[in-house]
């Protein structure tokens, strides 16, 4: 027989490193007279678009069509330290380091345009990588004023750390100040179907709303909603490496399943954006909380469904037909 | 506040190159004239390693070389936070789980590399393996590391055996017993997760080359944090960080799995060893039984409850099986253990988490990082909770749930971007949650 | 031994060893490193490829066993300068995060729409039930063939 049921989970994620640890990410902007604006950041992208990101914050800060951005330094000898791609730290970290080093070009955009233009800073308008004192009056591009600024021994480039300061837990209680820089949270929804014959779960629906402060990229924010949460419903329902005496008895892709297209449900998501954050714009971090509903959602819809608790993950249908053999 | 290019779907910068096939992963390098490489390793999950000979194996029509501890005695060992890996075991030392790496072979072709590796001879003299944090925890289990320093604190439960603690960590917020006796009820239960692989879709690899001009290793191969990964390898090496440069390529996927070193180690010391091109790609099987695992965690929570659903205090005892070698282990068990209420308001708060060393492949990091198992925990008790209230989970929930001056069981006061009920509210409506929530 | 087969349209003949896959023979022979290898098993689809109108994982056929035939992989399929509908639909879609699966989805991708241009859910499902990935939880994968059997069906774009 087939049992539907729906379940609940609201969690919250502390990112960065934290807890006192020297966490910060260094990022470079320059201007260059080849008509390119180069963003040198060492952040790793894993798939999830920190590069897409890192331009699009370099883009907003220095008016300009994001085509002109160009992420470089992928490379310990032509960047400086980043930080690493995890703690749900980069768009926060980097992404600050990013929007304050373009706002330091910014800021020499102006200086060395109103040289130029033998005016002050507020009569200045910068748009589409142009800059001109009044609408007719003489227009000159980014990549003119890095050539006028060259001339003058100097260089329309800035490097900017982002540093935020952390405390290390008291070690008998765990109390501190602040332990992490900030938190994300995030509630989901999940509809299931329990098959009580041959104990198999399929997930039907799955609704989230995502505490983002701000979606830099809403696309890629739901990519990882939709991503996470999959990858969490392996964690719910079938991921176990089996480790037996030290051993590792099912390594390979035949013995330890993960999802597939055939396991996914329906999404409806919804961002939350209050722009209430320390990242840029308000943004905060999203890549590992939206994994972290998934296997409470379901255990708990599971007993929505069919009255039976599993404390142990993953909820296999083995599990399942054992609990209800129990409560009969 | 509208934004002209934040907020928008502006498309992946590195998505053509994926769509093509242009993008380079690791293995998609080309190389001239480059040699391949294999590890040979553990052959028990503990032992001694009593004779390594690779004498036989050298004889192997392709082999360039085989190294061994022998030919590096002075590496150090590596690791994220507390350095205790080997690079290489050595004879008369311990290997501790499967992946142990004994000897990097250089061959000519992958074909030459395999056999080789068959035909190296491995003595050992076996060990209790312990798979099971608990009886790692006994007294008289015995020491799987025995040359870490003690990072214990004097908090540990006196019955249990310190010998395989990594880490210890503690959390007293309030005054809990009180708390429990303010409770209607209380609630108890024990939860325990698996050991999951991040799975990748690409497997660990890498090319290395060393340029005799400038004394530089170049690494070419997938890391989530550059520099910290040259820093470890120059250090296991004894060079200054200069001398050791990681150029970052394509990532086929990470989840944590690629914050270890993987195949960086024995790609450099090859390159280096052979001054030619090399490359080393890990098998599935290879990557699963060598590179970090999510760590099985084992919570017991307890919870107190008023009859109106509001909770008076929360205690977890935390078990992470942190497998051979430390990884982020330091960092995952007790973060799982700092978010142990969930975003509930509960003034009480208790917990001890112990990291264990055991012989399993060693935990490390994966999204979430501790916290995705204690999810599972907190978010069944609450559910489990309502039930018992006959109350509506999403209410319970909501009542509870944090607000901007809310303080986590860490004591950190929230400031600020506290929309959680927001969340409750939103995804509740998304799904026609049947039921008024309210404060 | 001596084999000679059709790759992207054009004639090869090679010589390999008998244990030699079609997936090495594609990527190391051939340098066509756009597809991929993750478990050698022919569990993961990573190294698909169309041989004789047929989606393979070309980690489990011998290259031997490709001898005369046709192989398509996704460098035949379209370039940066001229993309076919799929890849197009992949980037517009936000179907590519770390992009490991990505070829050899694009590849069976490419079977479903040559055989039915109007797929359901379902058939895109089956159809990719063989490719797994790791990243996007597939919804944007769906969404993405959905979107290049819409432009292959109104001709902006020829059809590859």
């Amino acid at each position: 027989m087939k049992k539907q049921g729906r379940g609940m989970a609201s969690i919250m994620f502390g990112f960065g490193y934290g807890e006192g640890f020297p966490d910060h990410s260094i990022a470079e902007v320059e201007i260059t007279k080849d008509k390119r604006i180069k963003v040198r950041t060492a952040g790793a992208d894993l798939g999830q678009g920190f590069l897409t990101t890192m331009t699009q914050i370099a883009a907003e800060v220095l008016k300009i069509d994001p085509s002109y951005i160009e992420i470089v330094g992928q490379d310990t000898h032509k960047a400086k330290n980043s930080g690493s791609t995890s703690a749900t730290r980069q768009t926060f970290f980097s992404g600050n380091a990013v929007r304050e080093a373009a706002e330091e070009v910014m800021g020499k955009i102006y200086h060395y345009g109103s040289l130029y233009f033998n005016s002050n800073h507020p009569e200045l308008t910068v748009k589409d990588g142009e800059l001109y004192a009044c609408d007719e009056c003489e227009k000159i591009t980014y990549w003119e004023l890095a050539e006028i600024v060259e001339q003058r021994g100097k260089e329309l480039k800035a490097e900017a750390t982002f540093f935020p300061k952390t405390y290390a837990p008291d070690r008998k209680t765990g109390q501190g100040e602040k332990i992490y820089v900030a938190y994300t949270f995030m509630t989901q929804v999940m509809d299931i179907e329990v098959d009580t014959d041959t104990g198999l779960i399929e997930v039907m629906n799955v609704y989230t709303a995502l505490d983002v402060g701000r979606a830099i990229n809403p696309q890629n924010v739901h990519g990882q909603i939709e991503g996470g949460t999959v990858q969490g419903l392996g964690m719910a329902m079938m991921e176990d490496q089996v480790i037996e005496e030290g051993i590792t008895i099912n390594a390979d892709m035949t013995n330890y399943l993960v999802p597939s297209i055939q396991d996914i449900p329906n999404f409806e998501s919804t961002l939350i954006e209050n722009n209430d954050s320390g990242g840029p714009f308000g943004s905060k971090g999203v890549g590992e909380p939206t994994i972290i509903g998934a296997s409470p959602a379901l255990s708990n819809a599971v007993y929505d469904a069919i009255g039976v608790r599993i404390k142990s993950l993953p909820i296999t249908p083995e599990k399942i037909l054992n609990a209800l053999e129990e409560k009969k | 506040m509208s934004k002209k290019y934040v907020g928008k779907d502006v498309l992946k910068v590195d998505a053509q190159d994926k769509v093509t096939g242009e993008a380079q992963y690791p293995s998609d390098l080309k190389f001239e004239d480059y040699l391949h490489v294999k590890i040979k390793r553990a052959t028990y999950p503990h032992a001694i390693l009593r004779d390594l000979d690779v004498s036989k194996a050298k004889q192997v029509e392709g082999v360039v070389d085989i190294l061994t501890e022998k030919d590096y005695p002075d590496l150090n060992k590596f690791g994220l936070i507390i350095k205790d890996q080997p690079v290489l075991i050595k004879v008369g030392e311990k290997m501790r789980f499967m992946g142990d790496a004994l000897a990097i072979i250089i061959a000519e072709t992958e074909e030459a590399a395999l056999k080789a590796r068959d035909k190296i001879e491995v003595e050992v003299e076996k060990l209790e393996v312990m798979s099971n944090p608990q009886r790692a925890l006994e007294k008289d289990a015995p020491t799987i590391h025995n040359d870490i320093g003690d990072l214990c604190t004097n908090y540990i439960d006196p019955d249990v055996g310190k010998q395989n603690i990594l880490m210890d960590h503690h959390l007293e917020k309030g005054d809990v017993d009180k708390g429990f006796e303010e409770a209607d009820f209380i609630v108890e239960n024990e939860y325990q997760t698996q050991h999951i692989d991040q799975l990748p879709i690409q497997n660990e690899a890498g090319y290395a080359l060393y340029d005799e001009s400038n004394d530089v290793i170049k690494i070419w191969a997938a890391s989530q944090w550059l520099h910290d990964t040259q820093a470890d390898v120059a250090q296991a090496m004894n060079l200054p960080k200069e001398k050791v440069r990681i150029i970052q390529t394509a990532i086929g996927g990470a989840f944590g799995k690629k914050e270890d070193v993987s195949v960086h180690l024995h790609l450099a010391l090859a390159a280096r060893h052979t001054k030619r091109p090399v490359k080393l790609v890990y098998t599935r099987e290879e990557s699963m039984i060598s590179q970090s695992k999510r760590h099985p965690l084992t919570i017991k929570a307890k919870t107190g409850v008023t009859n109106d659903g509001y909770l008076t205090a929360w205690e977890v005892k935390v078990i992470g099986d942190a497998g051979a070698y430390a990884s982020s282990s330091p960092a995952v068990v007790h973060k799982g253990m700092y978010h142990c209420t969930g975003p509930y308001n509960v003034q009480n708060v208790r917990g001890d988490s112990y990291a264990v060393y055991t012989n399993n492949t060693y935990g490390g990091a994966m999204r979430g990082f501790g916290t995705t198992q204690m999810a599972f925990a907190y978010e069944s008790q609450i559910d489990i909770i309502a039930h018992k209230l006959d109350m509506d989970p999403a209410q319970f929930r909501y009542q509870n749930a944090y607000d901007i001056g809310s303080t986590t069981p860490n004591g950190q006061k929230l400031g600020k971007s506290v929309n959680l009920k927001r969340t409750i509210e939103s995804a509740t409506d998304l799904a026609q949650w049947e039921g008024e929530i309210s404060e | 031994m001596k084999i000679s087969l059709t790759v992207n349209g054009e004639k090869r003949a090679l010589d390999v060893k008998p244990e030699t896959r079609l997936l090495d023979l594609i990527r190391d022979d051939l340098g066509l490193t756009g597809t991929k290898e993750g478990c050698g098993k022919g569990e993961c689809g990573a190294c698909t490829v169309i041989m004789n109108n047929k989606v393979v994982a070309s980690c489990l056929v011998l290259a031997a066993q490709a001898d005369g035939a046709e192989i398509k992989t996704i460098e035949g399929l379209g370039g940066k300068d001229k993309l076919h509908p799929l890849q197009q639909a992949f980037i517009e879609k936000g179907a590519v995060q770390c992009g490991f699966c990505i070829p050899g989805m694009i590849m069976s991708s490419k079977k479903l729409l040559d055989e039915n241009i109007n797929p359901s859910e379902e058939d895109i499902k089956r159809g990719l039930s063989g490719n797994i990935c790791r990243c996007t939880g597939y919804v944007k994968i769906v969404d993405a063939v959905k979107e290049a059997a819409h432009k292959i069906k109104s001709g902006g774009e020829e059809n590859v």
